[in-house]
Protein backbone atom coordinates (compact mmCIF):
# COMPACT_ATOMS: atom_id res chain seq x y z
CA UNK A 1 0.00 0.00 0.00
CA UNK A 2 1.30 3.70 -1.42
CA UNK A 3 1.78 6.46 1.25
CA UNK A 4 -1.54 8.17 -0.78
CA UNK A 5 -3.49 5.37 -0.11
CA UNK A 6 -2.43 5.26 3.48
CA UNK A 7 -3.09 8.84 3.92
CA UNK A 8 -6.34 8.37 2.33
CA UNK A 9 -7.81 5.88 4.29
CA UNK A 10 -6.85 8.08 7.01
CA UNK A 11 -9.11 11.03 5.77
CA UNK A 12 -11.97 8.59 4.96
CA UNK A 13 -12.26 8.93 9.26
CA UNK A 14 -12.67 12.57 9.34
CA UNK A 15 -16.06 13.48 7.98
CA UNK A 16 -14.85 16.84 6.05
CA UNK A 17 -12.45 15.09 3.87
CA UNK A 18 -14.66 11.84 3.74
CA UNK A 19 -16.05 12.50 0.29
CA UNK A 20 -13.19 13.47 -0.99
CA UNK A 21 -11.24 10.81 0.02
CA UNK A 22 -13.45 7.91 -1.20
CA UNK A 23 -13.56 9.62 -4.54
CA UNK A 24 -9.58 8.97 -5.15
CA UNK A 25 -10.25 5.57 -4.13
CA UNK A 26 -12.49 5.06 -6.56
CA UNK A 27 -10.20 6.71 -9.33
CA UNK A 28 -7.31 4.54 -7.68
CA UNK A 29 -9.79 0.96 -7.82
CA UNK A 30 -12.19 1.36 -10.37
CA UNK A 31 -10.25 -0.16 -13.18
CA UNK A 32 -8.57 -3.33 -11.07
CA UNK A 33 -12.28 -3.68 -9.54
CA UNK A 34 -13.94 -2.84 -13.20
CA UNK A 35 -11.71 -5.81 -14.53
CA UNK A 36 -12.05 -8.01 -11.80
CA UNK A 37 -16.37 -7.59 -12.00
CA UNK A 38 -16.15 -7.84 -16.17
CA UNK A 39 -14.39 -11.03 -16.17
CA UNK A 40 -17.27 -12.76 -14.36
CA UNK A 41 -20.50 -11.28 -15.90
CA UNK A 42 -18.71 -10.44 -19.75
CA UNK A 43 -21.02 -7.32 -20.49
CA UNK A 44 -19.44 -3.74 -20.18
CA UNK A 45 -23.30 -3.07 -19.80
CA UNK A 46 -23.32 -5.33 -16.83
CA UNK A 47 -20.27 -4.71 -15.42
CA UNK A 48 -20.71 -1.50 -14.95
CA UNK A 49 -24.39 -1.49 -12.94
CA UNK A 50 -22.02 -3.77 -10.31
CA UNK A 51 -19.30 -1.53 -10.01
CA UNK A 52 -21.52 1.25 -9.74
CA UNK A 53 -23.22 -1.05 -6.54
CA UNK A 54 -20.08 -1.91 -5.53
CA UNK A 55 -18.85 1.57 -4.93
CA UNK A 56 -22.11 2.72 -3.58
CA UNK A 57 -22.09 0.13 -0.84
CA UNK A 58 -18.82 0.61 -0.12
CA UNK A 59 -20.12 4.08 0.61
CA UNK A 60 -22.64 3.64 2.52
CA UNK A 61 -20.83 1.34 4.32
CA UNK A 62 -17.71 2.92 5.55
CA UNK A 63 -18.42 2.72 9.40
CA UNK A 64 -18.09 -1.19 8.21
CA UNK A 65 -14.40 -0.93 7.14
CA UNK A 66 -12.61 -1.24 10.29
CA UNK A 67 -8.98 -0.98 9.05
CA UNK A 68 -7.73 -5.15 10.08
CA UNK A 69 -7.86 -5.26 6.00
CA UNK A 70 -6.06 -3.52 3.16
CA UNK A 71 -9.07 -1.13 1.68
CA UNK A 72 -8.55 -2.61 -1.68
CA UNK A 73 -8.93 -5.90 -0.02
CA UNK A 74 -12.40 -4.91 1.24
CA UNK A 75 -13.43 -3.02 -1.94
CA UNK A 76 -12.37 -6.43 -3.34
CA UNK A 77 -14.50 -8.58 -1.22
CA UNK A 78 -17.71 -6.26 -1.80
CA UNK A 79 -17.21 -6.31 -5.78
CA UNK A 80 -17.09 -10.32 -5.81
CA UNK A 81 -20.09 -10.33 -3.47
CA UNK A 82 -21.75 -8.18 -5.55
CA UNK A 83 -20.59 -10.07 -9.20
CA UNK A 84 -21.83 -13.39 -7.43
CA UNK A 85 -24.84 -11.91 -6.51
CA UNK A 86 -25.74 -10.48 -10.02
CA UNK A 87 -25.40 -13.74 -11.23
CA UNK A 88 -27.49 -15.67 -9.07
CA UNK A 89 -30.16 -12.95 -9.91
CA UNK A 90 -29.54 -13.45 -13.50
CA UNK A 91 -29.89 -16.69 -13.01
CA UNK A 92 -33.19 -16.76 -11.26
CA UNK A 93 -34.60 -14.58 -14.16
CA UNK A 94 -33.34 -16.88 -16.90
CA UNK A 95 -35.00 -20.22 -15.00
CA UNK A 96 -37.80 -20.11 -17.55
CA UNK A 97 -35.39 -19.80 -20.62
CA UNK A 98 -34.05 -23.10 -21.65
CA UNK A 99 -30.54 -22.23 -22.69
CA UNK A 100 -28.30 -21.85 -19.03
CA UNK A 101 -27.17 -18.39 -17.94
CA UNK A 102 -23.51 -19.68 -19.29
CA UNK A 103 -24.94 -20.15 -22.86
CA UNK A 104 -26.79 -16.26 -22.41
CA UNK A 105 -23.36 -15.12 -21.50
CA UNK A 106 -21.19 -16.62 -24.68
CA UNK A 107 -24.18 -15.68 -26.72
CA UNK A 108 -24.43 -12.03 -25.61
CA UNK A 109 -20.19 -12.02 -25.63
CA UNK A 110 -20.30 -13.28 -29.85
CA UNK A 111 -22.11 -10.29 -30.39
CA UNK A 112 -20.46 -7.64 -28.03
CA UNK A 113 -19.20 -4.74 -29.94
CA UNK A 114 -17.14 -4.53 -26.96
CA UNK A 115 -15.38 -8.02 -27.60
CA UNK A 116 -12.33 -7.37 -29.38
CA UNK A 117 -10.86 -11.17 -29.08
CA UNK A 118 -9.66 -13.43 -31.73
CA UNK A 119 -10.87 -17.25 -32.24
CA UNK A 120 -8.88 -18.56 -30.00
CA UNK A 121 -9.62 -16.34 -27.14
CA UNK A 122 -13.20 -17.15 -27.65
CA UNK A 123 -12.55 -20.31 -27.27
CA UNK A 124 -10.53 -19.54 -23.74
CA UNK A 125 -14.24 -17.79 -22.72
CA UNK A 126 -15.95 -20.80 -23.87
CA UNK A 127 -13.52 -22.94 -21.70
CA UNK A 128 -13.81 -20.54 -18.94
CA UNK A 129 -17.88 -20.44 -18.46
CA UNK A 130 -18.30 -24.52 -18.16
CA UNK A 131 -16.47 -23.93 -14.76
CA UNK A 132 -18.44 -23.55 -11.80
CA UNK A 133 -18.81 -20.00 -10.68
CA UNK A 134 -16.51 -19.96 -7.61
CA UNK A 135 -13.57 -21.65 -9.60
CA UNK A 136 -14.35 -19.30 -12.73
CA UNK A 137 -13.69 -16.52 -10.24
CA UNK A 138 -10.03 -18.20 -8.54
CA UNK A 139 -8.97 -19.00 -12.25
CA UNK A 140 -9.71 -15.39 -13.58
CA UNK A 141 -8.24 -13.84 -10.57
CA UNK A 142 -4.56 -15.80 -10.95
CA UNK A 143 -4.93 -16.19 -14.54
CA UNK A 144 -5.60 -12.61 -15.54
CA UNK A 145 -5.13 -10.71 -12.78
CA UNK A 146 -1.72 -12.39 -11.47
CA UNK A 147 -3.37 -12.28 -8.22
CA UNK A 148 -1.13 -14.16 -5.30
CA UNK A 149 -2.64 -16.89 -3.06
CA UNK A 150 -2.35 -14.69 0.01
CA UNK A 151 -4.26 -11.78 -1.30
CA UNK A 152 -6.63 -13.81 -3.06
CA UNK A 153 -7.00 -15.81 -0.01
CA UNK A 154 -7.67 -12.31 2.16
CA UNK A 155 -10.45 -11.40 -0.35
CA UNK A 156 -12.41 -14.65 -1.00
CA UNK A 157 -11.33 -15.78 2.60
CA UNK A 158 -10.53 -18.95 1.68
CA UNK A 159 -7.60 -20.54 2.56
CA UNK A 160 -3.91 -20.62 -0.03
CA UNK A 161 -4.15 -24.80 -0.05
CA UNK A 162 -7.95 -24.91 -1.77
CA UNK A 163 -7.24 -21.86 -4.10
CA UNK A 164 -4.13 -23.38 -5.67
CA UNK A 165 -6.04 -27.09 -5.58
CA UNK A 166 -9.07 -25.05 -7.16
CA UNK A 167 -6.91 -23.34 -9.67
CA UNK A 168 -4.88 -26.43 -10.65
CA UNK A 169 -8.25 -28.18 -11.51
CA UNK A 170 -9.12 -25.27 -13.25
CA UNK A 171 -5.70 -25.23 -15.99
CA UNK A 172 -6.57 -29.34 -16.31
CA UNK A 173 -10.06 -28.81 -16.99
CA UNK A 174 -9.74 -25.87 -19.72
CA UNK A 175 -6.74 -28.06 -21.46
CA UNK A 176 -9.13 -30.98 -21.42
CA UNK A 177 -12.08 -29.00 -23.33
CA UNK A 178 -9.11 -27.46 -25.09
CA UNK A 179 -8.14 -31.24 -26.49
CA UNK A 180 -11.96 -32.65 -26.90
CA UNK A 181 -12.36 -29.44 -29.43
CA UNK A 182 -9.34 -30.89 -31.05
CA UNK A 183 -10.63 -34.45 -30.94
CA UNK B 1 -10.02 -22.03 -39.03
CA UNK B 2 -7.43 -21.58 -35.85
CA UNK B 3 -5.39 -24.41 -34.60
CA UNK B 4 -6.04 -25.33 -30.71
CA UNK B 5 -3.58 -23.77 -28.80
CA UNK B 6 -2.77 -24.04 -25.07
CA UNK B 7 -2.70 -21.31 -22.50
CA UNK B 8 0.52 -20.49 -22.43
CA UNK B 9 -0.25 -19.30 -26.39
CA UNK B 10 -3.46 -17.36 -25.90
CA UNK B 11 -1.67 -15.27 -23.67
CA UNK B 12 -3.35 -13.49 -20.74
CA UNK B 13 -4.49 -10.63 -22.42
CA UNK B 14 -7.89 -9.94 -21.97
CA UNK B 15 -10.02 -9.89 -25.08
CA UNK B 16 -12.27 -6.86 -24.17
CA UNK B 17 -12.61 -3.42 -24.37
CA UNK B 18 -14.53 -0.29 -22.99
CA UNK B 19 -15.81 2.71 -24.62
CA UNK B 20 -13.38 5.85 -24.50
CA UNK B 21 -13.06 8.00 -21.72
CA UNK B 22 -15.33 5.56 -19.38
CA UNK B 23 -13.38 5.36 -16.28
CA UNK B 24 -12.74 9.38 -16.45
CA UNK B 25 -16.90 9.56 -16.99
CA UNK B 26 -17.41 6.63 -14.47
CA UNK B 27 -15.32 8.09 -11.34
CA UNK B 28 -16.89 11.94 -12.43
CA UNK B 29 -20.25 10.47 -12.49
CA UNK B 30 -19.48 8.66 -8.95
CA UNK B 31 -18.10 11.80 -7.12
CA UNK B 32 -21.38 13.83 -8.29
CA UNK B 33 -23.47 10.81 -6.71
CA UNK B 34 -21.80 11.33 -3.35
CA UNK B 35 -21.19 14.45 -2.84
CA UNK B 36 -25.37 14.63 -3.08
CA UNK B 37 -25.54 11.62 -1.02
CA UNK B 38 -24.31 11.81 2.72
CA UNK B 39 -23.03 7.65 3.84
CA UNK B 40 -25.54 6.49 5.96
CA UNK B 41 -24.28 5.94 9.08
CA UNK B 42 -25.48 5.51 12.84
CA UNK B 43 -23.77 7.96 15.18
CA UNK B 44 -22.58 7.34 18.86
CA UNK B 45 -25.62 10.44 19.78
CA UNK B 46 -28.44 8.49 17.48
CA UNK B 47 -27.75 5.15 19.32
CA UNK B 48 -27.60 7.04 22.66
CA UNK B 49 -31.11 8.32 21.47
CA UNK B 50 -32.56 4.99 20.33
CA UNK B 51 -31.58 3.44 23.64
CA UNK B 52 -32.97 6.29 26.06
CA UNK B 53 -36.26 5.93 23.75
CA UNK B 54 -36.35 2.45 24.68
CA UNK B 55 -36.36 3.09 28.41
CA UNK B 56 -38.87 5.52 27.71
CA UNK B 57 -40.82 2.65 25.99
CA UNK B 58 -40.59 0.50 28.80
CA UNK B 59 -41.25 2.98 31.87
CA UNK B 60 -44.62 3.95 29.73
CA UNK B 61 -45.54 0.14 29.05
CA UNK B 62 -44.57 -0.39 32.41
CA UNK B 63 -46.84 2.47 34.12
CA UNK B 64 -49.32 1.50 31.73
CA UNK B 65 -49.78 -2.59 33.29
CA UNK B 66 -49.25 -0.98 36.75
CA UNK B 67 -52.75 1.24 36.31
CA UNK B 68 -54.04 -1.85 34.80
CA UNK B 69 -53.48 -4.07 37.89
CA UNK B 70 -54.26 -1.50 40.02
CA UNK B 71 -57.58 -1.37 38.96
CA UNK B 72 -58.00 -4.63 38.40
CA UNK B 73 -57.48 -4.96 42.29
CA UNK B 74 -59.98 -1.58 43.28
CA UNK B 75 -62.33 -3.86 41.34
CA UNK B 76 -62.27 -6.42 42.96
CA UNK B 77 -61.88 -5.00 46.47
CA UNK B 78 -65.18 -3.08 45.86
CA UNK B 79 -67.02 -6.72 44.06
CA UNK B 80 -65.88 -8.33 47.90
CA UNK B 81 -67.34 -5.50 49.42
CA UNK B 82 -70.87 -6.40 47.89
CA UNK B 83 -70.33 -9.93 47.99
CA UNK B 84 -70.28 -9.50 52.03
CA UNK B 85 -73.23 -6.61 52.02
CA UNK B 86 -75.08 -9.13 49.95
CA UNK B 87 -75.23 -11.55 53.10
CA UNK B 88 -76.27 -9.59 55.65
CA UNK B 89 -80.36 -8.96 55.77
CA UNK B 90 -81.40 -4.93 56.57
CA UNK B 91 -81.95 -5.14 59.98
CA UNK B 92 -78.67 -6.77 60.93
CA UNK B 93 -77.03 -3.91 59.12
CA UNK B 94 -79.60 -0.89 60.50
CA UNK B 95 -78.67 -2.82 64.04
CA UNK B 96 -75.15 -2.89 63.10
CA UNK B 97 -74.81 1.08 62.49
CA UNK B 98 -76.89 1.80 65.35
CA UNK B 99 -74.73 -0.27 67.56
CA UNK B 100 -71.81 1.72 66.37
CA UNK B 101 -73.03 5.21 66.76
CA UNK B 102 -74.26 4.67 70.55
CA UNK B 103 -70.28 3.20 71.19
Amino acid sequence: MTASETELQLQLKDSHKRAGAFSALVRLYQERLYWHIRKMVLSHEDANDVLQNTFMKGWNGLDNFRGDAQFSTWLYRIATNETLSFLSNKRLRNLQSLGSIEDNLLHNLQSDSHFIGNEAQLKLQKAILTLPEKQRLVFNMKYFEEITYDQMSEILETSSGALKASYHHAVKKIEKYFNEELD
Amino acid sequence: MEPNKTLEQIGTELPFKVPENYFDQFASQFEETIAAKKPRHITLRKKWMSIAAMFIGILVLGQLLYKLYDKQTVNKQDNYEAYVLMQVDEASLVDCYVNNSSK
